[in-house]
């Protein structure tokens, strides 16, 4: 919940519209348009190689686009007056291995014009300050992310923008991530737009999403939305020593059961409590009942499937015309 | 374009590659002014001299130059200042942070020059310390006056344009070490061969190792432009590759 009590960084909107890029043959991001609003998280969602770093990149003026706009409150990121105060960008961990973390950073306040001290600062914000002065090289996959979001946060900008910031994380600094995009977007009001291949780290981050497969835009709106447009219903996963006639019971009620060897029950398109109310009330015994998962994982592989394969088709491209020219 | 210029020489100082290449660049210009003075004058089976003897003008000219054969240091250290962005992927934060491209190869350009500024004093110091003693225990220092100045100066000059040349060079091929190995491959293959042949000899003088020579010595050299000529044509290649470097940077997607 935006909590409006913010006295923090001014509220930035990011709009995308109508992006296009063709690497060579591939159609990487096609006709892709959303809006990210201030004051939550956004996630930006997608399987791997459905266009998500090509699209950040385009947002942040790395990469040219053939077509399309990316602004932030209508200003082009390579227009902005202060980049570096406007939007932190998380893109990969990028260090020279023999520079200290805190020698990188001061690197980049210099080239902006921040006060060196602020290194200092944001070394202690993201839990760095003991590991400042060794040399990045040396680092874990965790600590060079919190190295990328220190750099991130250099100028305070009122938008941050992260690519898959999770990666490498241990389980501990995955709920520290967690909690810190959400107070920055909640409690400061700033606009976090973050990408990611996982639904439920997406569920348990962000307010809204942006789902994207194979380089165009699948579906957006907040989690909640979402979840009602797939109705809470996926696969269930039931056992019983009756798994025939349970089989049987769930089919008159419309429900699309399969059996099999070990009497594991599967259905899918529904919920374990729809499962487990047909089943009491045809007393059927159950020995156990749960959810392989839920409507949104459904929906999200429904609406992406198939189309990583696709959209990674750049090297796997030439392989399949091989397989295909073998097959004939 | 101060502050960028301050950002490049963190980046520079905050690694210890510089130390490595400035003590190389030291070695090779005391290194070879020892190694002319030592045979200077000696007979070869011609009984001809090899090397004019000490004392002359000639040889004074030449082992003032050879401060200029360190030039290749200087390259490699503007090379490794570009290519270290992309190699490091830094070139990302770089990016990010000064969106305007051509500015940060501009800074890295000024930063580079100014920079080599220091080396290329250093690295004559210790080629006229290395003179200094041992021509002056083979009885004839050189004394430090207009013509040596002039060749001291002239040597200088073409370390620093190096550095330049390295960063556009960096700039446009990206690939550290691409860059390193074409470099050195251009300086002591390609361009000794097209100096040594007789029909493609005419063509060396229009090359950055033709105007380093007419800028400093023209030993056992193929024919030369004047050494004002050479000035400009070096910073004719400084500028071209300095140039073309931040024109395709500006262009290419940074992935």
């Amino acid at each position: 919940m935006p909590s409006g009590t913010t006295a923090g960084p001014r509220p930035v909107r990011i709009e995308v519209s109508g992006l296009t890029k063709t690497f060579g043959t591939v159609r990487a991001v096609s006709d892709l348009g959303f809006t990210v609003e201030p004051g939550s998280v956004t996630g930006f969602l997608g399987p791997n190689g459905a266009g998500k770093t090509t699209t950040l990149r385009m947002v942040l003026g790395l990469i040219t686009p053939d077509t399309g706009t990316a602004t932030f409150d209508g200003v082009p990121y390579g227009a902005l007056r202060e980049p570096v105060r406007t939007v932190g960008a998380v893109l990969e961990t990028a260090f020279h291995p023999a520079r200290s973390g805190r020698d990188h950073l001061r690197v980049y306040c210099r080239a902006a014009g921040i006060p060196v001290a602020r290194a200092d600062e944001v070394l202690e914000r993201v839990g760095l300050a003991t590991a400042g002065r060794r040399r990045a090289g040396g680092y874990s996959l965790g600590m060079r992310q919190r190295l990328a979001l220190a750099t991130a946060l250099l100028g305070d900008p009122p938008v941050l923008v992260l690519d898959e910031p999770a990666n490498g994380l241990d389980p501990e600094g995955i709920l520290w991530l967690r909690g810190f995009l959400r107070h920055l977007a909640h409690d400061e009001g700033r606009t976090v737009l973050v990408s990611s291949h996982l639904l439920a780290e997406m569920e348990q981050t962000a307010d809204r999403v942006v789902i994207v497969g194979a380089g165009r835009l699948v579906r957006q709106g907040s989690i909640a939305e979402l979840r009602s447009g797939a109705q809470g219903a996926g696969t269930v996963l039931v056992r019983s020593p009756e798994a025939d006639r349970l089989v049987a019971v769930l089919a008159t009620a419309g429900l699309a059961a399969t059996r099999s060897e070990d009497g594991l029950v599967t259905v899918e398109g529904a919920t374990p409590a729809l499962v487990g109310a047909r089943a009491f009330a045809a007393q059927v015994e159950l020995h156990e009942l749960r959810a392989e998962s839920t409507g949104l994982e459904d929906l999200y592989f429904r609406l992406t499937a198939g189309q990583e394969q696709f959209a990674a088709g750049s090297p796997a491209g030439p392989a399949q015309y091989t397989t295909q020219g073998a097959a004939r | 374009m101060t502050a960028l210029v301050r950002a490049e020489w963190t980046k520079l100082l905050t690694t210890r590659v510089w130390i490595g290449l400035v003590l190389g660049a030291c070695l090779m210009a005391g290194g070879f002014a020892a190694l002319f003075t030592g045979l200077a004058g000696a007979e070869q089976n011609g009984g001809q001299p090899g090397l004019p003897a000490v004392g002359t003008p000639q040889y004074e000219e030449i082992v003032f130059s050879v401060a200029a054969n360190a030039s290749v240091f200087l390259l490699i250290l503007g090379i490794i200042g570009m290519t270290q962005e992309y190699r490091h992927r830094t070139a990302t934060p770089t990016f990010l942070t000064t969106p305007r491209r051509g500015r940060v190869v501009a800074a890295k350009l000024l930063a580079y020059a100014a920079a080599a500024v220091p080396v290329a004093l250093l690295v004559l110091a210790v080629d006229v310390v290395v003179v200094l003693l041992y021509a002056g225990a083979r009885g004839a220092a050189p004394s430090l006056d207009g013509d040596n100045l002039r060749t001291l100066g002239a040597a200088g000059l073409v370390l620093v344009v190096f550095a330049v040349i390295g960063v556009g060079i960096g700039a446009l091929l990206r690939n550290q070490v691409g860059a390193i190995v074409g470099s050195l491959v251009y300086l002591y293959v390609v361009e000794p061969i097209i100096s040594s042949i007789g029909a493609i000899q005419g063509a060396y003088k229009w090359l950055p190792g033709g105007a380093v020579q007419a800028i400093t010595s023209d030993f056992q050299a193929p024919e030369l432009l004047a050494p004002w000529q050479g000035v400009v044509l070096l910073l004719g290649y400084g500028l071209v590759a300095a140039l073309l470097g931040s024109l395709l940077a500006v262009r290419r997607d940074v992935v």
